[in-house]
């Protein structure tokens, strides 16, 4: 859909849904964000007001009939708990709108803006950020504590709980369906399967907490984005997936998303959520979490041939290669240790 | 090398050499001129280039140690597909023991695959350094 055709739609919906909550007549400056295989974002003014768009550019059809999709939640599941997520002290957007797939804009919904800084190799590196990095692990532990302190039956009815029996079913499922064309990925999945830890109790997840969907400023965490992978899972999986290799970009020496200690991480992770997983259970989801990320590059690979995307999601499904190394380096470490 | 063929000046043009014409053009060309998403996947082409340039290189070497590796691991019928995928499947079915073996086929492998995927990485340079005396 272009810029136009996005702003003509949203002109005749938004003058009803932001009534009284956002003063403007109309849409200016939108413009699409860079970055995101997945959904798309937009940004624009309401007025004087900075907002966000989030929408999926292809149909519900197409992710339903997706073999081994693991896209993750409708945007409009993704919305529900946002909002369930700002009764904690966790720094979310609002949300303004919620559309569903039958709606002209697509599956979409609309956000405040956060001001922060988004790109990790700006925080990551910017000397303006030093005080923020050096905050940053303890922050994220204490607002993963609080994220996993949701009540679960509040959540729609499409995050319910998993067991890892399940997950690996539907890992093996995926690994298949993608032609099995990767024996690391199915070496990595074998080992963990043959390395689980005894299974925990179920809570909300994030599901995608981790440099990159995070808004930084100076003081440090300010916003948690991208909440459209949000599931059931042992607490540990949301604190490994944060200090998974993937997403560390290239400061590997700093094992918390790129920034951090993992003592800081379990910390404050302790400090919200009254306990915390010990460090090997949480290196175990490291691991998983690179399988993760090598499914998803799978998905984008398979989104690619069914006609949806552009160049960047053919390309995506080659960094697979990514978590096909990280899952070997990872392993290797652990055997010896 | 006498005189005629020391002034040989080169008139062929490798697939190698096609890609960085192509890539120059995206980078230097078309890339200054687009803006937002396009000039995002301008530059995302320009890698993809480069990803078929390695692969060019090393992709043989690579399908070599796949058919020697499916033949070491998969005495009997592999079945149908690339050696990689009877590999993949030989796994799954639990029918390959995973030996250090295995293990160091399976990083050399990692090695090249990195090497055209994604050079960059920053793990591959630590894998670089603990695997490269490995094999």
């Amino acid at each position: 859909m272009s810029p136009d055709q996005l702003t003509a739609l949203l002109n005749t919906e938004l003058g009803e849904s932001l009534a009284g909550k956002v003063p403007g007549e109309q849409v200016t400056q939108l413009e699409r964000l860079s970055g995101g295989a997945n959904n798309e974002t937009w940004r624009l003014m309401w007025g004087s007001t900075s907002l966000i768009l989030r929408r999926r550019p292809f149909s519900a059809d197409s992710i339903d009939q997706l073999e081994g999709n693991i896209l993750g939640l409708s945007l409009v599941d993704e919305a529900a708990v946002i909002q369930l997520a700002t009764s904690t002290s966790v720094p979310v957007p609002e949300i303004h709108a919620v559309f569903d797939a039958t709606h002209p804009i697509g599956e979409a919904f609309l956000m405040g803006f956060i001001a922060g800084e988004s790109i990790p190799q700006k925080w990551l590196v910017d000397d303006t950020y030093e005080v923020a990095r050096s905050r940053l692990a303890f922050q994220c532990g204490e607002a993963l504590g609080r994220i996993h302190s949701i009540d679960c039956s509040e959540l729609p009815p499409n995050i319910g709980p998993t067991t890892l029996e399940k997950r690996f079913t539907a890992a093996q499922k995926r690994l298949h369906a993608f032609g099995d064309i990767s024996p690391v990925m199915q070496f990595g999945l074998n080992w963990l399967i043959d390395h689980a830890p005894s299974e925990a109790s179920c809570v909300l997840l994030h599901g995608d907490f981790r440099t990159g969907n995070l808004l930084v400023d100076e003081q440090g965490l300010a916003g948690v984005l991208d909440w459209e992978l949000t599931h059931q899972g042992p607490a540990a999986e949301d604190l490994g997936y944060l200090c998974a290799n993937v997403w560390r970009f290239g400061q590997l020496h700093k094992p918390v998303g790129g920034f951090g200690e993992y003592d800081d991480l379990i910390a404050g992770y302790g400090s919200t959520a009254g306990w915390a997983p010990d460090l090997a259970t949480i290196r175990y989801w490291e691991i998983f979490a690179a399988l993760s990320w090598g499914l998803v590059c799978q998905t984008m690979g398979a989104l690619w041939h069914s006609g949806n995307g552009d160049v960047e999601r053919a390309a995506v499904a080659r960094r697979r290669s990514e978590a096909e190394l990280d899952i070997l380096l990872l392993i290797e470490e652990w055997e010896r240790a | 090398m006498s005189q005629d063929e020391a002034q040989t000046t080169a008139s062929d043009v490798t697939t190698s050499e096609l890609l960085g014409a192509v890539k120059g053009f995206l980078m230097d060309s078309a890339l200054p001129a687009l803006s937002g998403r396009d000039q995002f996947n301008a530059r995302v082409a320009a890698n993809v280039l480069g990803i078929i340039d390695r692969e060019q290189q090393l992709g043989p070497e690579l399908a070599a140690l796949d058919a020697a590796a499916a033949q070491q691991w998969l005495p009997g019928d592999p079945g149908p597909g690339t050696a990689p995928q009877q590999l993949s499947r030989a796994l799954a079915a639990r029918e390959i023991h995973a030996d250090s073996h295995f293990f160091e086929y399976l990083k050399q492998r990692q090695l090249l695959v990195a090497a055209i995927n994604n050079p960059r990485y920053a793990s591959r340079k630590v894998a670089e350094e603990k695997w490269r005396d490995d094999s």
